[in-house]
């Protein structure tokens, strides 16, 4: 019975997030058309784009079509598996058998599915743009992983629930870590969702969406859906870790504020990708890495009771 | 009577004798590999039911085979619980390899393989002997040398190549050096014989030394420490690590024939790895716990495993030859364990469940690195034999051609990049979780587990590049010339091994608790030093569907649910794929409409993390390749 109830809340946040997905894509449109004086297209815009790509032609190019679908499925699957556990405006479907730890694998994983798809297509410029999203994971996974780290060492925990509700701020003394810890991720933001200015793996306008260029049809609908759950994930990740006041108010209230919170999130997210231009991929590496020194001061901090 | 010492004795009797057989046969390469084979599988059954026994009906007594009281020389052999972890891994290994070798060494070039098997067995007799004795000084010495010279005898079985030579020779002076080390320590901590229950033990003993611990630490406290000292050299050298392990290890284990290669990385160095734990966690008396500093020996190890497995995977990062990069991301995972054990020795006294779940999650990703490493390295060894190459460049797009052994490099690729569901994932989880939460009694833990944690990336990012490089991508021009001139899958005499490590990975990642309980077994028939100490206190609980809780609760593993939740994900994308009802259609890669694809503007593995390559290169102030690589084709690859 409990398993049957940890499935159905789980599922219906998988489907919360696949239904509310393309309308903050949407809205992040119209945004980005505001921010440069455009008229930009439809809220509903993004549903009907999907909708489209699932019935289009698919091309194979690459010489192992069977990885290629599988990977196409797991780039959509792992950012809804994590979408599965976490908290979304109402307590985790996972609350006993999920902890951070894992959390930080399974992102790791949904980047990985890029990689896959990169490489089993196998042209020159998928493989490009593997290289430089691979280089672009290896210098922000310690960033996750501190702020993380920094919420486990002041709740001694790693269950996703009390991670995942303010747990850098947790400090014995004042929480000096939890908000240095703030700072860098809001600063590296834009990285964790694949936003301009660090969309240097796909660059559009350089290499042709890298990873994804080999792909049409119905496999690009799946790696375009992944990459707006992506967007939700990010988001409710950071509102959990950083801003989870309100959260637990009582049921219609906190599912509104929560994703009230998320929307001003994208938001935000839309108006520095309207306004910045893309880095070249070793400045943002050198960005990465002093980002990285900074929160080594916060774990420091941290183990230190601040 | 068939007691656990009996039957480890037997079997390295039977390898002894099963290594004059095969010098005999050496001219027949099958027969020769067969009759091997049969002895391995009567040595590892012999090991097998001395570990099992030993697991399930707690340990024997020692038993005395041979001694000169005069030297404090005696074959003095003893199976307790770490030793049969050791036994089961060191025989599941053997066994893989030595079913590999059949066919693998049918195919190879050489005239005959008097110089392998007999090397072999002995190699393989030889480990099962060191973790058995209790002589600190004369037999270790003995199967340490034995061991030794069949891996030397074995890394330069291709002597016709100057690199493996070297390669071999390095070997020897490192392991040399090693042994020396060693003895010294044992030297040093040799005091008089001792009456221990009614035996009376020579002084080079291990219970001797455990005996006289305390009173000898009370006097000459920098005594035992520089004896500590030695042993940490010592082991550090076997099993690898910073600044050691880069001298040797990765220009020994590429030159070695593959089987021997999963030998080599995945259990021998993992010798060293018992002599860590036998000598800081069983040596001590559980009584003086308090007066031995064991912290500050813990952080000296957590901190050198913590280089080591971040130099060991950054340089993994920039080789372009497959076993090459395999080798050096051995040194990496050697650094997980390393980490791990010093977490250990941290907090054994002031918080022994942390202690406890600190061991397990080192000896688990032991025997799990034994697992997927000779895993990787078999299957490398299969690439080899089909293309001809090991060089990474050359390679591409084999997984069309060999199933199998892709399919099985990348349940072992997978596993040692820790994903979720897989066996690295749930030691490596164990590691995490202990060694952060370590951080309230050593605050400067946390600091190694975010940068060991941070690896998980970086480990990734080398096995994409082998898998990718060397299974998908484009069909390189080699791959496609040997695919046309003969089938390149390997026989299922070769593929076998392969398949039963991959299931081992899988199996252990989905049902980790198995290896839980069997460290409890271990703990429990190990009842000398601090092994009690970490038995005592039981962190991991175990809550059904598979799942288990640490720390009261405080960290969670389910892998059931986890399988369960992804598993409903890939439905769910794959029947939103399937939506549309879209038609296929094979087409040619684009190429910004006016190129068509060319082996020359392919991107090969040289290319791969360019930029990070560069602030590596920088950082380690070494090329990334030798002058002459020990193991690739003569010809230079063609320079993009």
């Amino acid at each position: 019975m409990r398993l049957f109830w940890i499935i159905i809340s789980a599922l219906s946040n998988m489907f919360t997030v696949l239904l509310l997905a393309p309308l903050l894509e949407g809205i992040l449109r119209k945004l980005t058309a505001w921010v440069q004086s455009r008229q930009g297209p439809p809220l509903w815009q993004p549903y009907f784009d999907l909708l489209k790509l699932l019935g289009k032609e698919d091309l194979e190019s690459g010489e192992l079509p069977v990885v290629q679908q599988f990977s196409a499925c797991l780039a959509l699957a792992a950012p809804l598996t994590v979408a599965g556990l976490l908290p979304l405006g109402s307590s985790a479907p996972l609350q006993e058998r999920a902890d951070a730890i894992l959390l930080i694998y399974l992102l790791v994983l949904c980047g990985g599915a890029t990689l896959l798809a990169g490489l089993s297509a196998g042209s020159t410029y998928s493989l490009i743009g593997v290289s430089r999203e691979m280089m672009t994971a290896i210098t922000l996974e310690p960033l996750f992983v501190m702020a993380v780290v920094v919420g486990a060492l002041n709740i001694h925990s790693f269950r996703l629930e009390s991670v995942l509700d303010g747990s850098p701020y947790a400090a014995a003394h004042f929480p000096w870590s939890g908000l240095i810890m703030l700072g860098v991720l809001a600063f590296s933001l834009q990285a964790f969702v694949n936003r301009v200015p660090f969309d240097i793996g796909e660059a559009e306008t350089e290499i042709m969406e890298g990873p994804l260029m080999e792909y049409s049809g119905p496999k690009l609908a799946l790696f375009k859906y992944a990459q707006m759950v992506r967007l939700v994930i990010f988001a409710a990740l950071f509102i959990n870790l950083f801003l989870p006041l309100g959260n637990d108010w009582r049921f219609p209230l906190g599912l509104v504020v929560f994703w009230s919170k998320v929307m001003l999130l994208v938001a935000a997210i839309t108006v520095i990708a309207a306004t910045h231009a893309r880095l070249r991929i070793d400045q943002a590496m050198r960005y990465f890495a002093g980002l990285a020194g900074i929160s080594l001061v916060a774990l420091v901090l941290a183990v230190c009771g601040f | 009577m068939l007691t656990p010492e009996n039957a480890v004795m037997a079997a390295f009797l039977a390898c002894c004798a099963g290594a004059v057989l095969t010098l005999l046969t050496g001219r027949h390469k099958i027969l020769s590999g067969w009759l091997a084979f049969l002895v391995t599988v009567i040595a590892s059954g012999l090991v097998l039911y001395a570990a099992g026994q030993v697991l399930w009906f707690g340990p024997a007594h020692a038993v005395t085979y041979w001694t000169l009281p005069k030297y404090g020389f005696a074959l003095r052999i003893y199976v307790d619980g770490l030793s049969a972890i050791f036994l089961g891994l060191i025989s599941v290994t053997a066994l893989t390899s030595t079913f590999y070798s059949i066919e693998y060494m049918a195919q190879d070039p050489c005239r005959t393989v008097r110089r392998y098997y007999p090397n072999l067995l002995l190699f393989i007799g030889a480990m099962d002997g060191i973790v058995c004795t209790t002589d600190t000084l004369f037999f270790f010495f003995i199967f340490w040398q034995l061991m030794t010279l069949t891996a030397f005898g074995l890394i330069r079985f291709d002597h016709t190549r100057p690199g493996n030579r070297r390669a071999a020779n390095k070997y020897l002076v490192m392991m040399q050096i090693a042994c020396a080390l060693t003895l010294i320590g044992a030297i040093c901590l040799a005091t008089t014989s001792a009456v221990v229950g009614q035996e009376t033990l020579p002084r080079y003993d291990f219970d001797t030394f455990s005996h006289y611990l305390p009173q000898l630490f009370q006097e000459k406290s920098l005594w035992v420490n520089f004896a500590f000292l030695m042993f940490l050299l010592g082991f550090g050298i076997k099993v690898g690590m910073w600044p050691f392990g880069p001298v040797w290890l990765p220009d020994a284990h590429p030159a070695a024939p593959s089987p021997v290669s999963a030998l080599l990385s995945g259990v021998m160095i993992k010798t060293g790895i018992y002599g860590f734990m036998r000598y800081f966690i069983w040596l001590v008396p559980a009584s003086s716990v308090t007066t031995y500093p064991n912290e500050e020996w813990g952080l000296v190890i957590a901190v050198l495993g913590t280089i080591t497995l971040l130099l060991g995977t950054m340089e993994a990062l920039r080789q372009d030859q497959t076993k090459r990069l395999l080798a050096y991301s051995s040194i990496g995972q050697m650094g997980y364990i390393l980490l791990a054990i010093g977490a250990c020795l941290s907090v054994i006294h002031s918080q022994p469940a942390l202690a406890a779940l600190a061991f397990f999650g080192g000896l688990f990703h032991t025997v799990n690195h034994g697992l997927f490493k000779s895993l990787l390295f078999l299957n490398a060894g299969s690439v080899a034999q089909a293309t001809g190459t090991q060089d990474l460049n050359q390679l591409g797009g084999l997984f069309k051609y060999m199933r199998v052994t892709g399919c099985a490099t990348l349940v072992g690729c997978l596993a040692i990049a820790g994903i979720p569901l897989f066996c690295g994932f749930a030691s490596k989880w164990n590691i995490y979780v202990s060694v952060i939460q370590c951080g309230s009694s050593a605050s400067f833990l946390p600091l190694c587990a975010v940068i060991a944690m941070a690896n998980g990336a970086l480990t990734l990012a080398v096995f994409v590049k082998f898998f990718g490089a060397a299974f998908l991508t484009r069909t390189s021009a080699l791959v496609r010339q040997r695919a046309a001139r003969q089938r390149l899958e390997v026989s299922w005499k070769m593929w076998l091994p392969k398949i039963t490590l991959a299931a081992l990975c899988l199996l252990l990642g989905l049902v980790p608790l198995a290896a839980w309980h069997w460290t409890q077994l271990a703990l429990a028939s190990s009842p000398q030093g601090l092994g009690p100490l970490l038995l005592t206190r039981t962190p991991i609980k175990d809550i059904g569907s598979s799942g288990f809780y640490a720390l009261g609760g405080r960290a969670v593993y389910a892998p059931a649910m986890v399988l369960l939740i992804l598993g409903l994900s890939l439905v769910l994308a794959f029947g939103i794929s399937r939506l549309g009802g879209a038609a296929k259609r094979r087409v040619a890669p684009w190429l910004c409409g006016y190129a068509q694809e060319h082996a020359t503007h392919q991107y090969g593995a040289r290319n791969y993390y360019g930029v990070l390559r560069g602030y590596f290169q920088r950082l380690s102030r070494r090329p990334a390749t030798p002058k002459r690589p020990p193991d690739s084709p003569s010809q230079a690859p063609p320079d993009a």
